[in-house]
């Protein structure tokens, strides 16, 4: 978690807010620091006191599963590395006795006269994000939870699939240590309940269970596992791909029912009984029942909204409106996460982004005014010096210690050419390695660093930074990935590993003699942004940029804003779309930053972050005219467009003009018709989608069939309305809507895709003929009108994707850089993705989305330049014989031709080159070398590959 | 400390720090701002810091 | 032991797919046999024949590259 390092962010742990005060700007917030009872400065997290401590302690961090001790840390990679004393539990704090761990401590870190204390910070805007709650024990007794130790919840099955985990990644019952053959998952605990008042859905359970219900069958392929549900919401992007596999591949069995009750079956364990949509009874034996518990409003979430003045909603949690969907009801404060209502890491990590944009917009004006411009010391020129080399294995706890012979390999290292100084650590990652790190830089002068730990793709970054700390160019350090290659990947044979461990950093110590400091290079940005597509998202994140104060050119390719919006008329929560429409248009025309270029479309971009430029074509025909457009960062907007299905559930679809699709259907209700809401309807979900035509479910039919639903009910109380779906997806807090529709005579049925409803069509009627699971028997019926919930398809997305090098996923979607971590961010630097074109979703993701990549698109403007990382390739010109072979070759265009005193030379154009060292590889004199990647180091590795063997050391 | 004393401008409290928090904070220094990450226990991290791996990359959540 | 065929592979992987690849089945715990000896490059373009032909000469049964 890189933020423990940034000097930027304070992090105030242990910490409770007790007021605030004041306005958007000028809030004064009152914390209470609540004592460790540890020194940090002083704590250099070694664990003796854990060991020492006498009393025992159920081990939250592993969901009670583990005890652990008073005096502890919850995880060896925690932020802050500081060990904590829970006072609850310590026999001094409660008692007066004790105090084994004061003599105990090394550092003597440990002081029990720490009081809480109190502090006011000045901020100019809040965010709210305290995540979760558990939902009540109530919800989970019938399942006899808290009765049968095999009754889990699944963040407690979390852990046992955790290699840190109690049973270090063996999924066991807590019972009597066994492996479970068979596990059941129960869904919707806690969740669509209305026992215990929460009657939404939390939108991630789902998907959760098919995700731990696969890792434990790569666990134990053998064990058999149900999934007891209602509805699969898997209606995330791609997520029913996984649902598909979790089925097909890993033999996951889905059982559609409710379930009564899990009681305690003796020697078979435990007794699960559910009851099917006909009416059936049915019970079932099982090793182990993992409860997938929903998220429940924060347990401090009445606190929080007395703190700050927030409302919250009838859930506990944050207030907020479709149309400003991080806004709570006090300006300057926003909410991310699953306090806003239930949802996954990737909208998280969405909203918190979006949040940080309001925030930005809110106080641009102080902008830089607080921040630390972090210092480094300058660098030391080693260019004369001999290498001297330090090298650090890591242990990575058991990750690496409990396969490989760590010592042994750090002791293999001794006496090898340029070592001055080698050791093993726990943690080489941890804060206070770090520390230790620099120190022995310092101490024996270290001017190369080995460090055979994980791999570089994740934490070079984190000892680079060390490096810089110490004085070092970050260049002079090789990592030699012992971990995710090496003990991981052999665990059953510990010689051949800690073998293999030897080798590879004995090849990483030959190429590290031979690192050169390589230098920092920055390149300036062009302080705008271009904007594809005019629609609902665009307009918002050039919007939400203008507020952070910098302007951007929006490119729509129709005459008019508001792409899909258009279409639309109210949202399920009884927004008028129409009228955000009107408003965020005028705001768009009237704000002096954006440029609207409607009619218009791009014709090509070229360059990289921070200097791209554009054509874009305006007008048709003789009309037309191009223009050129230079800009820093690009936010691909380009929306989707509701799909004309030929197939629907099967079946070639039949013409009629009784069979429309919702949107259609949503703008007829909006209109003054006489008969809009006719006397019976039929609502046919996923058609064309999941399966017909296109694989995938777009998230928001169901909450859009469920809307119309209301709005037929609501002009025609009388109207019959039938639903024929699959999963109703009303995820969230839309489930409310599917509650009410139900109350109101709405009648849902759901079906199969081995046994679809029929569609026919003469010319006056149409009629729909389906099995109904609860009567058991076949019905058709001749509605007045039949509504297609037909889905979303991309527009255009391939013509850009080749235009921008940016990738797409099977369903034409753009792929974004990572599902998870960067959500709206794409592979190539300096572009953007929101709105429907990343996938198909609701008015207020889309919306949350926009102001995300505006934030994302944002930070190379604030910044002002774009570092390179030194690692691109550098062409001796002396060398260079102009052949420009390398130019040809290289896939980036990274490579320009020059005139160098009239001879041609090659150059690399730093900011657009990827490292790739094509050019190195086939330059026929050698003149381009690879920064960390020359022909000496990578000749020296492969040599040091072969020494062992010529020594004839080996055998 | 100075910092402790000096009003600050440029801040931002964000409260909660789990992958929500986290991200809000780093993402709000990118944009040149302060940031008080604010978190109850003992450490950061939250509820994400618990789970083992993550849909569909199958990455170490830490 | 000593009898056992035990050859020594040395590996080109490219560091964003088959590095990365080697880093998610460790992520994974997939097990493979242990005679491979890797050298990370940032693209299997930067492999020049002279490596691989060093890599021989090194006394590597089997050179790979993967990318």
């Amino acid at each position: 978690m890189e933020a423990g390092r940034s000097p930027n962010i304070e992090i105030l742990s242990n910490a409770d807010l007790l007021g605030l005060e004041g306005k958007p700007g000028d809030f004064t917030a009152k914390l209470r620091l609540r004592p460790r009872y540890i020194d940090a400065d002083k704590c250099t997290a070694c664990g003796l006191c854990t060991k020492y401590c006498p009393k025992h302690l159920t081990d939250s961090y592993n969901e009670g599963l583990d005890i652990t001790r008073p005096i502890h840390i919850d995880y060896p990679q925690a932020v802050p590395a500081t060990y904590f004393i829970d006072p609850s539990a310590c026999m001094h704090i409660q008692h007066g006795t004790c105090k084994i761990c004061v003599p105990v401590c090394r550092s003597r870190a440990i002081d029990f006269s720490q009081k809480p204390t109190e502090r006011e910070i000045s901020v100019g805007a809040v965010i709210v994000a305290p995540g979760f709650g558990r939902v009540p024990d109530e919800a989970l007794e019938k399942y006899s939870y808290g009765k049968h130790p095999d009754v889990v919840t699944s963040l407690e099955f979390e852990r046992l699939l955790n290699p840190s985990g109690p049973f270090q990644g063996e999924v066991r019952c807590l019972s009597d240590k066994r492996h479970p053959r068979k596990i059941a998952f129960i869904q919707c605990v806690g969740s669509r309940d209305l026992g215990c008042d929460n009657g939404y859905c939390s939108s991630v359970c789902c998907m959760y269970a098919i995700k731990e219900a696969m890792v434990a069958k790569e666990h134990d392929p053998d064990c058999e596992i149900t999934i007891y549900y209602m509805d699969l919401r898997t209606q995330g992007k791609d997520f029913d791909a996984a649902r598909t596999r979790a089925e097909e591949q890993f033999g996951i069995r889905f059982v559609r029912s409710r379930v009564a009750e899990v009681v305690d079956w003796g020697e078979n364990g435990l007794k699960l009984t559910y009851s099917t949509l006909d009416g059936g009874h049915h019970f079932e034996q099982f090793d182990m029942v993992v409860l997938s518990v929903g998220l429940d409003a924060p347990a401090d979430a009445k606190k929080i909204a007395d703190m700050t003045g927030i409302e919250l909603n009838s859930f506990d949690f944050a207030s907020t409106s479709t149309f400003a969907p991080l806004e709570t009801t006090v300006k300057g404060i926003t909410v991310a996460g699953a306090f806003q209502g239930p949802k996954d890491i990737p909208e998280s990590v969405t909203q918190s982004s979006a949040a940080a944009a309001l925030a930005s917009g809110l106080i641009k004006a102080q902008r830089n005014k607080g921040i630390v411009v972090k210092d480094y010391p300058e660098e030391v020129d080693i260019a004369d010096e001999e290498p001297r080399i330090g090298v650090f294995v890591c242990h990575c706890g058991i990750n690496i210690g409990g396969v490989v012979d760590v010592p042994g390999v750090d002791q293999s290292v001794e006496g090898m050419e340029g070592v001055v100084y080698h050791t093993d650590s726990l943690y080489s990652c941890s804060q206070d390695a770090q520390e230790v790190l620099k120190e022995k830089i310092r101490e024996y002068k270290l001017n190369r660093v080995v460090i055979a730990a994980c791999s570089p793709r994740t934490h070079e970054p984190l000892f680079q930074e060390t490096l810089r700390d110490a004085g070092l160019n970050r260049c002079l350090i090789e990592m030699v990935n012992i971990r995710d290659q090496c003990s991981w990947v052999h665990a059953n044979e510990p010689d051949a590993a800690t073998e293999k461990s030897k080798d590879l950093v004995r090849m990483g110590v030959a190429k590290a003699r031979l690192l050169k400091p390589l230098p920092e290079q920055t390149v300036p940005v062009t302080k705008s942004a271009l904007v594809i597509g005019g629609g609902i998202a665009g307009m918002t994140a050039a919007l939400s940029l203008a507020e952070q104060g910098f302007s951007s050119v929006i490119v729509e390719r129709n005459a008019k804003l508001g792409g899909h919006l258009l279409d639309t008329r109210y949202t399920i929560t009884g927004g008028n779309t129409a009228d955000l429409l009107k408003d965020v248009t005028a705001r768009v025309k009237k704000n002096k930053l954006v440029t609207v270029l409607t009619g218009s479309e791009l014709v090509n971009t070229s360059g990289f972050v921070g200097n791209f430029t554009s054509v874009v074509k305006s007008g048709s025909g003789k009309k037309a005219r191009e223009q050129t457009i230079d800009h820093g960062v690009v936010i691909v907007a380009t929306g989707a467009r509701p799909h004309a299905p030929e197939k629907v559930l099967g079946r070639k679809l039949p013409a009629s003009k009784k069979i429309i699709t919702q949107l259609e259907l949503e703008q007829r209700l909006a209109g003054r018709a006489k008969n809009r809401a006719p006397g019976s309807v039929v609502m046919i979900q996923c058609a064309g989608s999941r399966g017909d035509d296109l694989n995938y479910c777009s998230k928001s039919c169901c909450i859009d069939a469920v809307k119309n639903a209301l709005k037929i009910k609501e002009i025609n109380p009388d109207s019959q309305v039938v639903i024929l779906y699959r999963d109703l997806r009303t995820y969230g807090f839309a489930e409310e809507y599917y509650r009410k529709a139900r109350e109101l005579g709405v009648i849902f049925v759901p079906y199969s895709l081995a046994d679809p409803p029929r569609l026919g069509a003469t010319s006056r009627k149409v009629e729909v003929t389906y099995d109904d699971p609860i009567l058991g028997e076949e019905v058709t019926i001749a509605p007045d009108l039949v509504v297609l919930s037909v889905g979303m398809v991309p527009e255009g997305t391939e013509e850009l994707s080749q235009m921008l090098k940016i990738p797409v996923n099977a369903d034409k979607f753009f792929l974004e850089a990572h599902v998870k971590l960067r959500p709206v961010e794409m592979p190539v630097s300096g572009v953007y993705l929101c709105g429907l074109a990343h996938s198909p979703k609701p008015l207020d993701e889309i919306i949350v989305q926009a102001q995300a990549a505006a934030a994302k698109a944002a930070m190379p403007l604030v910044k002002g330049e774009v570092a390179v990382e030194p690692i691109v390739s550098h062409v001796n010109e002396d060398a260079c014989i102009g052949c420009s072979l390398c130019a040809s070759l290289c896939p980036y265009q990274a490579i320009e031709m020059i005139k160098v005193d009239k001879k041609r030379k090659a150059r690399t154009i730093v900011a657009s080159c990827k490292a790739c060292g094509i050019c190195a590889s086939h330059c026929p004199t050698f003149a381009i070398s690879m920064g960390g990647f020359t022909n000496d180091q990578i000749q020296a590795q492969i040599d040091a590959f072969g020494a062992v063997d010529d020594a004839g050391a080996k055998e | 400390m100075a910092k402790k004393s000096a009003k600050r401008e440029g801040a931002v409290m964000v409260l909660g720090g789990g992958v929500a928090g986290v991200q809000a904070a780093l993402d709000l220094t990118e944009l040149g701002f302060y940031v008080y990450l604010v978190e109850k226990s003992a450490a950061i991290g939250g509820a994400m810091a618990q789970l083992d791996k993550t849909f569909p990359t199958n990455d170490c959540s830490l | 032991m000593s009898q056992e065929y035990n050859p020594k592979i040395l590996g080109f992987l490219c560091n964003w797919c088959c590095y990365a690849a080697a880093d998610a089945a460790g992520v994974s715990r997939f097990q493979y046999p242990p005679n491979l000896r890797t050298v990370r490059v940032m693209c299997t373009g930067r492999i020049d024949p002279l490596f691989v032909l060093k890599g021989f000469a090194a006394g590597a049964a089997g050179v790979f590259g993967g990318g």
